[in-house]
């Protein structure tokens, strides 16, 4: 060990700073001050489409939108989106990475196809998933997703087979991530707790129950906050993969139609920052749940 | 070990494997099909003789060639480059700095300033991009790349700080303090000796910097708005759909040809980006 000197300590704590300083100032130029901006704005008028002058609302756009039930109507969307998502991503990521765990011929090609949906730019992996559920009309398997679609939305309603795609290919995408971060997960238990556990007990459940869940616990938390908080807050899937024709609106989507279309920031800035309760939540319930301290020292 | 039975093997293992393995590929395997169908063949009756809805008897390049000359798709390609080049350097930057002060050195507020530039990253685009419109429009900035190598660190720094101190913390301590016994100063220890064993986090980082500027979508559709100064995935979304008439062809060939290689370099590099997050995640 190096004595540390009180004057190096010195240069250090002066180093540091030093080296955070740019980060830092651009990070308070394009999020700190965004946010702040967003706050104040959520508590006025502001419209670029408004004559005069901009006016201090105060809470009145956070009480137009709680009494708006199309708000209502978005946010329970955003949550059903977010949940039905995170369960379809982590079951199917932790079969791929189930799957993957042991070695096979051809582990690595498998491993590599498994991951391309993720490596893939979703900007562009979206059209193909578009034109593949919504053919122009003049194509060839046009009228058998045309039936498919009618037969989905006859039943949800009107929208559902639009909304079921963007799920869908959510977990396509979220899955392929969350299978290579479990994958991982999986490659760092000692060989010998699973070598233990195949003497313990010959059901494979109990053995998957008992110590790979467990064992996995950190990884397993950090994909689903992941996936939880990239739902919650996601406009560009759901605009791209709907082409904009938007039937079920989710938080997202709901602020850039307002913003774009309608020109409203005050009530378009109070919108999204409802979403900021939801962050927070799943930012404390994962923080309690799993390992506060080894979380927080890498943070 | 226990010897399983074949069969248990073809069903819990072959069997899912495969449908799983057809289940991720096949929305590629359909756009690459698009992409080489002659239009004669994409636009036509589902009852129409011969018909193959699987593969094409006759693959064409057409569709690439059209992409190439007829469209601004080799000018969607420049800027998408030029953008995330400038941006991830920018962030590469911020990123190696910081990441090295949170990994190694002791201040007060580490944890602190570490916890918040993690929050930063969870902060999403939209909740940031109404304030960043109108600071965009105040600076003149739309339509410009500028507006989005401004705002593309937003997400890139905290991105590039978490992943390379990450790495920072699996460079042993030793090999610093031994530079420094040997008169080196903490400053020069950094550069000389820290930063060169680095270079392949760094290398990681700036590749997944890179394939994530060049895959945003949302800001790109905000602040571009002329075709010719747009990005690969807003400018064959916007501009290759244009209300009911379609360009499906030539939509699938620009979908695969800007994507490909930036999926494949990816794919190479991912066990650094897993290392870097678990790394992360054990602390």
């Amino acid at each position: 060990m190096v004595s540390v000197k009180p004057a190096g300590r010195a240069g250090d704590i002066r180093l540091a700073y030093a080296l955070l300083s740019p980060a830092l100032l651009l990070l308070a130029v394009v999020i700190a001050y965004p946010v702040g901006w967003e706050v104040w704005t959520s508590l006025t008028d502001l419209s670029p489409l408004k004559d005069g002058s901009t006016g201090f609302v105060g809470l009145a756009n956070y009480r137009r939108l709680l009494a708006d039930a199309t708000f209502w109507q978005a946010a329970l969307v955003t949550v059903v989106y977010a949940a039905v998502t995170s369960a379809g991503k982590l079951a199917l990521g932790l079969g791929f990475a189930l799957l993957l765990a042991r070695p096979f011929r051809g582990r690595a090609l498998v491993f590599l196809a498994i991951f391309l949906p993720w490596a893939y730019p979703a900007g562009v992996s979206v059209i193909g998933w578009y034109w593949t559920l919504n053919p122009p009309t003049i194509t060839a398997y046009a009228p058998f997703m045309g039936q498919l679609k009618y037969a989905v939305d006859g039943t949800f309603g009107i929208g559902a087979w639009a909304f079921a795609s963007v799920m869908l290919f959510n977990i396509w995408r979220g899955s392929s991530f969350i299978a290579v971060l479990l994958l991982a997960g999986i490659n760092a238990i000692p060989q010998e707790l699973f070598e233990c556990a195949l003497l313990e007990s010959r059901s494979a459940w109990r053995r998957f129950r008992l110590v790979t869940v467990p064992l996995l616990k950190p990884f397993l938390a950090l994909g689903v906050f992941l996936s939880l908080t990239s739902a919650f807050a996601d406009l560009s899937n759901v605009w791209m993969l709907t082409a904009g024709r938007i039937v079920f609106p989710v938080i997202g989507t709901h602020a850039y139609w307002l913003v774009i279309k309608a020109g409203q920031y005050g009530p378009a800035s109070a919108l999204s920052l409802t979403l900021v309760p939801f962050l927070l939540a799943v930012l404390l319930v994962l923080f309690r749940l799993f390992d506060p301290p080894q979380e927080r020292s890498t943070a | 070990m226990v010897i399983e039975r074949r069969w248990k093997k073809w069903v819990f293992f072959y069997i899912p494997l495969t449908v799983f393995v057809l289940g991720t590929l096949f929305p590629f395997y359909w756009m690459f099909v698009t992409a080489i169908r002659p239009d004669a063949e994409l636009y036509r009756s589902w009852r129409a003789v011969n018909n193959a809805p699987f593969w094409t008897l006759q693959p064409t390049l057409e569709h690439f060639r059209d992409l190439m000359a007829k469209t601004m798709f080799p000018q969607w390609l420049w800027n998408t480059f030029f953008i995330a080049v400038i941006s991830t350097a920018i962030s590469l930057a911020c990123g190696l700095l910081a990441g090295y002060a949170l990994a190694r050195l002791k201040f007060p507020m580490a944890g602190a300033l570490g916890t918040s530039i993690f929050v930063t990253y969870l902060v999403p685009p939209t909740l940031l991009f109404i304030p960043l419109a109108d600071i965009v429009r105040d600076f003149q900035l739309g339509n410009t790349p500028w507006a989005l190598i401004l705002t593309y660190p937003t997400f890139l720094i905290p991105f590039s700080t978490w992943l390379l101190m990450g790495y920072f913390k699996t460079i042993p301590k030793e090999l610093e303090e031994c530079a420094r016994i040997d008169g080196a100063t903490r400053f020069g220890a950094m550069t000389r000796i820290i930063f060169p064993i680095a270079v392949p986090g760094i290398l990681s980082a700036g590749i997944f910097a890179f394939t994530l500027s060049w895959n945003e979508f949302i800001y790109a559709l905000i602040f571009l708005s002329s075709p010719e100064r747009k990005t690969v995935p807003v400018g064959v979304v916007s501009e290759l759909i244009r209300g009911d008439i379609y360009f499906w062809g030539q939509l699938m060939a620009g979908a695969l040809l800007g994507s490909i290689p930036v999926a494949l370099v990816y794919s190479f590099f991912v066990e650094y980006y897993v290392t870097g997050l678990t790394g992360s995640v054990k602390g």
